[in-house]
């Protein structure tokens, strides 16, 4: 049978639509039905594709029983749901989330704006990304005094963040 | 103060809207999904507090709404006006909106995250709608503490929004890469460099009246600035395709099939909101082609949005389709 739509190819998908008790029948081809809305097979959801990546880190490893402290959330919900619970889950479950984050964005880390509160935290990794830039620039230059009063001060900051 | 279809971009009339979302979440706070009611109206009270009557200059005054008590054509109608989305609107339990006058700005509020701000404006104009989207920011994050990672930037409740948060949107007129039909490979180009293109009413939807979206998709690491300016790189190649393939074309059929299209509109008893769609396309690419002179350029937006079925409903009460395709047809004969 050819699709009754387009007459080109062969109709695969056959529908049956009950309206005030007439019923109707229609058969499409793949590209017809997928322009009409109606496929034979329903998409991969976003949801299904997402509990798939997180899903893995449960399987690949021992079962986690711990609980999200903030919203209750275990890491199998989330796997399941392919949705975060909470933005503290962030921190309880990082180590779990880390690698299926890294294969939905590549190893990057963030490099837009920051909010407000968050500017007096950051210029700790800040001033060590500045100063590790000077430094090489004074290694090249061959200012070697300047370049070790740099690395001191590169080690100082380093291990404040450690401890922190 | 004019409406986003109000504005019509004189340079690039393609150009029919630019949008910008900024997804954003409270530290400490569940997010919607695992949030009880109780939790859900005591946040809904601390945006009430913090937006309700702030004034911002160039879009007014911004009010809070409690969207458990719109009725449902009004929620809908939004959603033809792009103010709200489509599951937003069908959410049940506390939600609410706070909204600028001119509707330029709207942030809904327990959607899939706490905060969904998104200012829209008409024309090619992504920064100026991202300079707004920062000043309304920097409200939210003095008066809230908003959840941040320095290494994965602002937590959202979908991984795939970490980073930035933003979603960049500009809505584009490409009715003849349409016809055509290089829009598909036009799609699969720019999925990878990180973009893409949708239909009008965003995530899932079919495209109507040739009208398609193109928006970034990656967030995380890439600044909001970069993620701009390669969104309006790429949609000024997109326009300029278009154009081209304007001027490749029969200057005799495209005029016959732009009048053709104003005949249906000027005459017709009943139309559906499908075939209006349709025509409206084929008349705006009359305007912007410059065939039909003596039409006013925003008319085809306002009448493609004032007459789908929620908004009709919404200024003339519930009525049967059928009614509808009669008012439809004799709103559009007054205005053309």
């Amino acid at each position: 049978m050819m699709c009754e739509n387009c007459g080109k190819n062969p109709a695969t998908t056959h529908l049956k639509t009950v309206v005030n008790g007439v019923v109707h029948e229609n058969h499409l081809c793949s590209y017809c039905a997928a322009n009409s809305g109606y496929s034979n097979i329903g998409g991969l959801s976003l949801t299904n594709m997402l509990a798939s990546m997180f899903g893995e880190s449960i399987s690949s490893g021992k079962p986690i029983s711990k609980r999200c402290e903030c919203c209750g959330a275990s890491f199998s919900d989330i796997a399941q749901s392919g949705r975060v619970g909470c933005s503290e889950c962030y921190t309880t479950f990082r180590n779990e989330l880390l690698p299926s984050l890294s294969r939905l964005h590549g190893k990057a880390n963030h490099i837009g704006s920051t909010p407000k509160e968050e500017k007096g935290e950051e210029t700790s990794a800040e001033k060590i990304k500045k100063l590790k830039v000077l430094l090489s620039n004074a290694v090249k230059a061959e200012e070697f005094e300047e370049a070790a009063k740099l690395r001191d001060e590169i080690r100082a900051l380093e291990g404040e963040e450690n401890n922190a | 103060m004019l409406n986003w279809y109000e504005n019509v971009d004189t340079l690039n009339p393609l150009a029919v809207s630019s949008r910008i979302r900024l997804a954003r979440n409270i530290k400490g706070v569940p997010f919607p999904k695992r949030m009880n009611n109780t939790q859900k109206e005591e946040t809904l009270e601390s945006f009430k507090k913090l937006l309700d009557g702030v004034k911002l200059g160039n879009v007014g005054t911004l009010k809070y709404i409690n969207m458990e008590t719109v009725p449902e054509e009004e929620l809908f109608a939004m959603v033809e006006r792009h103010i709200i989305s489509p599951d937003f609107a069908k959410k049940q339990g506390p939600k609410g909106i706070v909204i600028s006058e001119n509707e330029a700005v709207s942030i809904m509020l327990l959607e899939e995250d706490h905060i969904r701000l998104q200012v829209l404006q008409g024309g090619f104009k992504l920064n100026e709608a991202y300079e707004i989207a920062k000043k309304i920011e920097a409200i939210l994050s003095e008066g809230l503490t908003l959840a941040f990672d320095s290494q994965l930037g602002y937590l959202t409740e979908c991984p795939t929004n970490l980073g930035t948060g933003l979603r960049a949107s500009l809505m584009l007129h490409l009715p003849i890469l349409e016809g055509s039909g290089s829009l598909a490979t036009i799609a699969e180009s720019v999925s990878k460099i990180g973009l893409t293109v949708r239909g009008m009413y965003g995530e899932g939807s079919r495209s109507q009246a040739a009208l398609y979206q193109l928006s970034n998709q990656v967030t995380l690491g890439i600044s909001e600035q970069a993620a701009i300016d390669n969104l309006s790189a790429i949609a000024n190649q997109i326009v300029q395709k278009e154009l081209a393939a304007r001027e490749s074309l029969d200057k005799k059929s495209l005029e016959d099939s732009v009048y053709r299209a104003l005949g249906t509109l000027r005459y017709a008893r009943l139309l559906t909101s499908a075939e209006m769609m349709n025509l409206i396309s084929s008349v705006k690419l009359g305007v912007e082609m410059g065939i039909l002179e003596d039409i006013d350029p925003i008319l085809p937006m306002k009448l493609l949005i004032e007459t789908q079925s929620f908004s009709l409903q919404k200024a003339n009460g519930r009525m049967t389709p059928a009614d509808r395709d009669v008012l439809r047809a004799s709103i559009i004969r007054e205005r053309l």
